[in-house]
């Protein structure tokens, strides 16, 4: 499956953090064709196997998305939401969301109190989880009917291609770091590599990494890559904690390998590939963070694709970095081989 | 011409050509004269079988929007809403710029990067930029430059019970309303104006009323419903679901006593679902005809909205029916 044809259909798919089926199934069928083995865990993360002889190497990007869940249905029909991962309430109004009910998929409108029915002061304020609902057009007796407490809600989804490849849609964080882990594997097709790879779609990164957690816990594997978004530039973001949008950037610091950082680049130099470089003296809020201290701890590296608007419907990537990113991946895991062990600490 | 279809034309206000072109093509084969006047107005007129009297129908045909103003050396395109959004419906909507439909969003810092105090603070259109994937501000204004017209990006959906949601249901109901009723021949003259610039201070109903010898006016509307949620009931002035709302008197003008009497009394004997505004809040195009030459009565039939003014309005189709059977009751009785 081509690139875009892949990310279109599984950004679509709704993913909440704990309800990831249908995204877990979708993208094991994806990689079938590229692997000798592929499973579905107990938790929904997915393991793509491609089978080598050199050191085990587990590969992780997450395939779980924010979203909310039904908390309430008001005596007027409308329901209040909770929030799964840090989602902010900001983007909601006016948003058509999806609601996973009992047996349809039904759109809703997030809707508030209007502005000139409020306080001066009220107005002032964003409004919050406490003063938005979603509004299903039906009364509250349907609504009971068709909706239970804890359905899903997502956001409303488009693929939207802007100008210079950039592309704007949701849970780019973290299905385009999928995207880039499925596009090494088909490189991976046509290219030697010694290293037996576990490409792992992984759950639950939103809420703590318990995919790349119990993952880990399975493979028990050598070497970690872990994938994941960081912030692009947006006006008035600091710019500490900003890369450009144009390359894929990882990350050095303490949570992270320096040797296998420093092969990194090198694979990077190498085959002409642009690498921002950003600093976490600490954690990294990625999968890296926890597959790091596996069992008795997993040497890992960490790729950010940069992404505008991270955390909302309209989450902004360039094509070309992702591109990048596959053709970086496959060169990095094909140059793998059992001398990295030895070198580890040199 | 479908509802949808209305809606998902493109027309904020001084940039209504879109929506005016399709407008004046539905209304030539039904009317006698269709014309643009001098602000741009359409001015569709049938004459009566009988005469005598002349009644003027009017709906706005523009919408709120967004203009842009300038670009951001990284190319990023800084905006002002035209006619009255909340900048809180902005973050992260779809947005198409101009005429050539350039696609955009509109984004704004993400979660992680915001203080508690960032949280909290509206963004305001100074802090809102438009995304169309730019890499510097020549090439941004390039494709987009200073003065072009922006548009929510929204689909038009059936939900729920008979619900629509969309943007400019806010007046496109109002529109799609009467060209329905000049598919009809009624005993009065009447004129069907489709203004520009309500969105902006009604300036177009102020130029149509000056020129028009109608001695009635009736606008067809689209006004806030805060019937969901947490608004404060004394506000909230009317429902969806409960019928065409009738106004007594709005922010800009108090209706003709007798003509407010007489269509209540006319939603009565017709048996059509309708509701009385339960305050005075929102300003239309009425006040402009009340004061415009010799001076006009005036009546408001509005559609209830939620969210309106912005990319998801929501109104219950069966409250557009019913403005359509008050509305052409009224029409067929006028002499």
């Amino acid at each position: 499956m081509k690139t875009d044809e892949f990310l279109r259909q599984v950004t679509a798919l709704p993913g909440v953090t704990g309800n990831e089926r249908a995204a877990a199934e979708f993208i094991a069928k994806a990689f079938e064709p590229y692997a000798d083995e592929v499973e579905i865990t107990p938790l929904n993360s997915v393991i793509a196997r491609k089978k080598g002889n050199g050191p085990k190497v587990m590969i992780c990007a997450h395939l779980d998305e924010i979203g909310m869940m039904v908390s309430k249905i008001e005596m007027d029909g409308s329901l209040r939401l909770q929030s799964v991962g840090g989602v902010d309430p900001r983007v909601l109004p006016g948003m058509r969301v999806k609601v996973y009910g009992k047996d349809e998929v039904l759109m809703g409108v997030v809707g508030a109190t209007p502005p000139h029915l409020m306080k001066e002061a009220d107005r002032k304020n964003n409004y919050t989880f406490e003063t938005l609902f979603v509004d299903l057009g039906l009364p509250a007796c349907e609504v009971e009917k068709k909706v239970r407490i804890g359905d899903n809600v997502c956001f409303e989804s488009r693929y939207v291609e802007l100008k210079n490849g950039r592309v704007s849609t949701k849970t780019v964080d973290d299905r385009g770091c999928v995207a880039i882990m499925l596009r090494a594997a088909q490189r991976l097709q046509k290219m030697h590599h010694e290293a037996d790879l576990y490409f792992v779609a992984t759950c639950q990164e939103e809420i703590g990494s318990y995919g790349a957690m119990t993952a880990g816990f399975q493979l028990d594997p050598d070497f970690g890559v872990a994938f994941d978004v960081c912030h692009a530039e947006t006006p008035g973001a600091p710019r500490m904690y900003t890369s450009k949008i144009d390359s894929l950037v990882t990350s050095k610091g303490p949570f992270l390998h320096p040797y296998l950082v420093k092969k990194l680049e090198e694979a990077a130099k190498e085959n002409n590939v642009q690498l921002q470089v950003s600093i976490d003296p600490r954690w990294t809020s990625t999968d890296a963070d926890d597959l790091s201290l596996v069992r008795n701890g997993v040497p890992t590296v960490l790729l950010s694709l940069p992404l505008k608007y991270m955390h909302t419907n309209v989450e902004t990537f360039d094509m070309h970095a992702l591109e990048e990113g596959g053709r970086l991946l496959a060169h990095y895991l094909s140059a793998m081989d059992a001398s990295w062990e030895e070198e580890l600490w040199n | 011409m479908e509802l949808k279809e209305l809606c998902l034309l493109n027309g904020v206000s001084g940039d209504e050509k879109e929506i005016r072109k399709a407008i004046m093509e539905q209304a030539r084969p039904l009317c006698d004269s269709v014309k643009i006047d001098r602000m741009g107005n359409v001015i569709a007129f049938k004459k009566g079988k009988v005469g005598g009297r002349h009644i003027l129908f009017n709906a706005h045909m523009d919408e709120v929007g967004f203009i842009i103003m300038d670009a951001t050396e990284d190319g990023m395109l800084m905006f002002r809403p035209v006619g009255g959004i909340d900048p809180r419906v902005c973050v992260s909507k779809y947005v198409t710029i101009g005429e050539k439909k350039v696609k955009g969003v509109i984004g704004a810092m993400a979660i992680h990067l915001q203080s508690r105090e960032d949280m909290k603070r509206v963004l305001p259109f100074d802090n809102l930029y438009i995304d169309i994937g730019a890499k510097s501000k020549d090439e941004a204004l390039g494709e987009c430059p200073a003065g072009t017209y922006a548009y929510f990006d929204t689909d038009y959906e059936l939900f729920g019970d008979g619900f629509v949601v969309s943007k400019a249901l806010d007046d496109r109901v109002g529109c799609y309303n009467m060209l329905r009723l000049m598919e009809e021949t009624y005993d009065a003259d009447v004129t069907y104006a489709f203004v520009v610039q309500e969105e902006v201070g009604c300036r177009g109903a102020a130029g149509a009323g000056y020129a028009s010898d109608a001695d009635t006016v009736i606008v067809l509307e689209g006004t806030t419903a805060g019937d969901m949620g947490d608004a404060n009931k004394v506000q909230s002035i009317c429902d969806a679901g409960k019928g065409v709302v009738i106004s007594f008197m709005d922010g800009a003008s108090i209706a003709n006593g007798q003509l407010y009497r007489e269509m209540t009394a006319l939603a009565e004997k017709e048996n059509i679902p309708h509701q009385v505004k339960r305050g005075a809040t929102g300003g239309n195009d009425a006040g402009a005809y009340q004061r415009s030459a010799h001076g006009k009565r005036t009546c408001v039939l509005s559609v209830p909205c939620r969210y309106i003014h912005g990319p998801s309005s929501v109104m219950k189709m069966s409250d557009m029916e019913n403005q359509f059977a008050l509305a052409q009751a009224f029409a067929r009785q006028a002499k």
